[in-house]
């Protein structure tokens, strides 16, 4: 891969200033994402997957949040707290976004053809009338019958699958290169969560723009993702190839989340096992790992010593001291490089 | 969709009607339980006055004959002929007095109604910053602050101001050009322009934090579209609602703001009715007010059922 990514974002940081001191909600995330490609991050509530796509979206209200330092750059093009490039906004234009509670998403006074008619107006210069056929005709495209009649409705004529449906016309309405869904399926359910994925996988075929989808569900990320970010307070712990996060998991934090998966394989004998305690506390966040009190491989070195990440193969890393090569713990489920090769 | 409007309408002016006709009939027996008679006031009444006026009204009679008769005369749209300004029409007195009323009325719901959005809306996007504190405390002095007080107080204020300048800037009382009108529709709107400053306040800080004003910036949408497109209009909505019984308030507290500003409005007739016991005066003013204050709320209504598309008028 030559050409830089799509979007490559460095060493992001943000903090939140509150009344009781600041939270380091992000502490330096690297990842990037190409076209055609789907990037999963994962992770538990409060471990910073939401705050650093909307840090990047330009939706963290400053005050209280403060973002920097880090870059995230959009073909090349600096957009890390500065959205407007070459005069022209991306949101909406070059990135498309979608939200967990598409209920609460949409303006309730405003008809839905109008909501998925205004980024063509904003961004493309698009008169009424052309905004509305074509805002019909991306409805249609969103499988939704009777999009003419649809369009001039209001969001509580809609039901929720529905409405993230029409949320993804929204989103996708100038075509974007990059379409950021955080969480676009928790609201919603089972049936409709798969159908709505469906949808972003077609959609993604049809135009190959790169999809940033933000779960904690590991059901959907294995159906959809190329690549995945396993994210825990506020940093990256694991990230690789689908296939080698799944089946070859290099850190404890992805094997709890494994293992608090339920599963219908009749094969399967397992327990659903919760991982025990909570997230560290980001107003003061650990200086070793921040996983220590939770994990069952835990050793001495990791309360002090922030892990360094470790290659495991192209592409595969993990931030976990069991990888350096003086360990001598037995943790058989961890994969580990020189236990493999 | 057009048919359910049109029936909605008629429904709530039928039930409009049935308000008037219970504010009528609370009235007119609240009224003849207030002792004392009309006829006997310090003014001497030449015996054909009393006997005209018995005979047209059948005072004499007894008075649930009376009420049936003022029924069918208010009916007819017949307020009767006042009891102590000879030969003088309810009718015309309301058709003379009222608009003078309802214009300063007006004024005053519209001077409330945008400057209660107006500050509001700016008090949530400075939150917590000088001009969201200026404002507030000034709300806090509108709301506690009696409107005699403050109509006092505008009168001198206007009266140094005049002075200072040398010439007259606005007058301080009077009714006639709209410069009259200015001081006190903006004296009467004071209070609900402060109470909808509150109002518009707190639900723009809402809207603010919403998910849908999220989305929008999440398109790229301007932010003075953000404002006027996603925020405002969903933000005035509470505000719409209380402004039915707001225009009461108004309406009501007009009394006392055209007494100071010797505006001649309807609501000395009201106040000196009551005083001197005329039966017809008493009745028409008041089912007057009470049948505007009933069609202002219908229209609020109406009004609030075009703002939100959720309210379906059935």
């Amino acid at each position: 891969m030559t050409a830089a990514p799509l979007l490559q974002v460095e060493d992001l940081h943000v903090e939140f200033a509150t009344h009781g001191g600041t939270v380091r909600a992000v502490r330096g995330v690297d990842f990037s994402v190409d076209s055609n490609r789907t990037l999963a991050i994962v992770g538990e509530s409060g471990c910073g997957k939401s705050v650093s796509v909307q840090s990047i979206m330009g939706l963290i209200p400053v005050p209280p949040g403060r973002i920097g330092p880090g870059s995230a750059l959009l073909r090349g093009q600096e957009i890390l707290g500065n959205n407007v490039v070459n005069g022209r906004d991306v949101r909406g234009s070059e990135i498309g976004m979608i939200f967990q509670d598409p209920m609460t998403s949409l303006n309730p006074t405003m008809t839905i053809g109008a909501q998925i008619a205004e980024p063509l107006q904003v961004h493309r210069g698009y008169g009424a009338g052309r905004a509305r056929e074509e805002a019909i005709r991306l409805l249609e495209s969103c499988r939704i019958p009777e999009a003419r009649k649809r369009a001039g409705q209001y969001p509580f004529e809609f039901s929720g699958g529905m409405l993230q449906r029409a949320m993804i016309a929204m989103a996708i309405s100038c075509k974007p290169a990059l379409l950021i869904a955080d969480e676009p399926t928790t609201a919603l359910d089972v049936t409709i969560q798969s159908q709505i994925l469906d949808l972003m996988r077609d959609l993604q075929r049809e135009t190959g723009m790169a999809i940033i989808l933000i779960t904690h569900d590991l059901g959907v990320v294995a159906r959809m993702a190329d690549e995945v970010l396993v994210m825990y307070a506020g940093e990256v712990v694991e990230k690789g190839g689908v296939d080698d996060v799944f089946y070859r998991s290099a850190h404890p934090y992805t094997l709890g989340l494994k293992a608090a998966m339920p599963s219908n394989r009749d094969d399967s004998a397992q327990v659903l096992t919760p991982i025990d305690g909570s997230p560290p506390d980001l107003f003061a966040p650990p200086g070793g790992c921040g996983y220590f009190a939770r994990c069952p491989y835990a050793m001495q070195a990791c309360e002090d010593n922030h892990p360094e990440s470790f290659d495991l193969h192209a592409d595969h890393f993990a931030r976990c001291w069991l990888h350096h090569e003086d360990c001598d713990v037995e943790a058989t489920d961890v994969h580990r490089t020189t236990a493999s090769e | 969709m057009r048919q359910g409007m049109a029936w909605y309408v008629c429904k709530r002016l039928l039930q409009g009607v049935v308000t008037v006709w219970f504010i009528a009939t609370a009235t007119f027996f609240a009224m003849h339980n207030v002792p004392g008679d009309p006829l006997l006031n310090d003014r001497a009444m030449t015996p054909a006055i009393r006997a005209n006026l018995e005979a047209r009204y059948g005072l004499d009679q007894p008075l649930f004959n009376q009420y049936l008769i003022y029924l069918g005369n208010l009916a007819q749209g017949d307020f009767g002929i006042s009891f102590t300004q000879e030969n003088r029409q309810v009718n015309d007195i309301i058709r003379e007095h009222f608009p003078v009323s309802a214009t300063l009325g007006i004024l005053a719901v519209l001077f409330a109604a945008a400057g209660g959005v107006l500050w509001g809306a700016l008090t949530a996007l400075y939150r917590n910053r000088m001009p969201d504190y200026v404002i507030m405390f000034l709300v806090i002095l509108g709301i506690s602050v009696p409107s005699f007080v403050v109509a006092a107080l505008s009168q001198l204020g206007l009266v140094t101001l005049n002075t200072l300048v040398g010439r007259s800037l606005l007058p301080v009382a009077g009714w006639g050009s709209v410069f009259h009108m200015l001081t006190p529709a903006l004296v009467l709107g004071l209070s609900t322009m402060a109470y909808l400053t509150r109002l518009m306040r707190s639900s723009m800080l809402e809207i603010i934090d919403s998910d849908f004003v999220r989305t929008a910036k999440s398109k790229g949408v301007p932010p003075a579209l953000i404002f006027s497109r996603h925020q405002l209009r969903n933000a005035i909505l509470p505000v719409v609602t209380v402004l039915g019984p707001q225009i009461a308030v108004i309406t009501t507290g007009g009394f006392v703001v055209e007494l100071v500003f010797a505006i001649p409005g309807l609501g000395r007739f009201f106040v000196e009715a009551v005083q001197q016991l005329d039966y017809t005066v008493i009745m028409g003013t008041t089912v007057f007010y009470g049948a505007f204050l009933v069609f202002m709320v219908i229209v609020v209504d109406l009004l609030y059922g075009f703002i939100d598309p959720r309210v379906r008028l059935q």
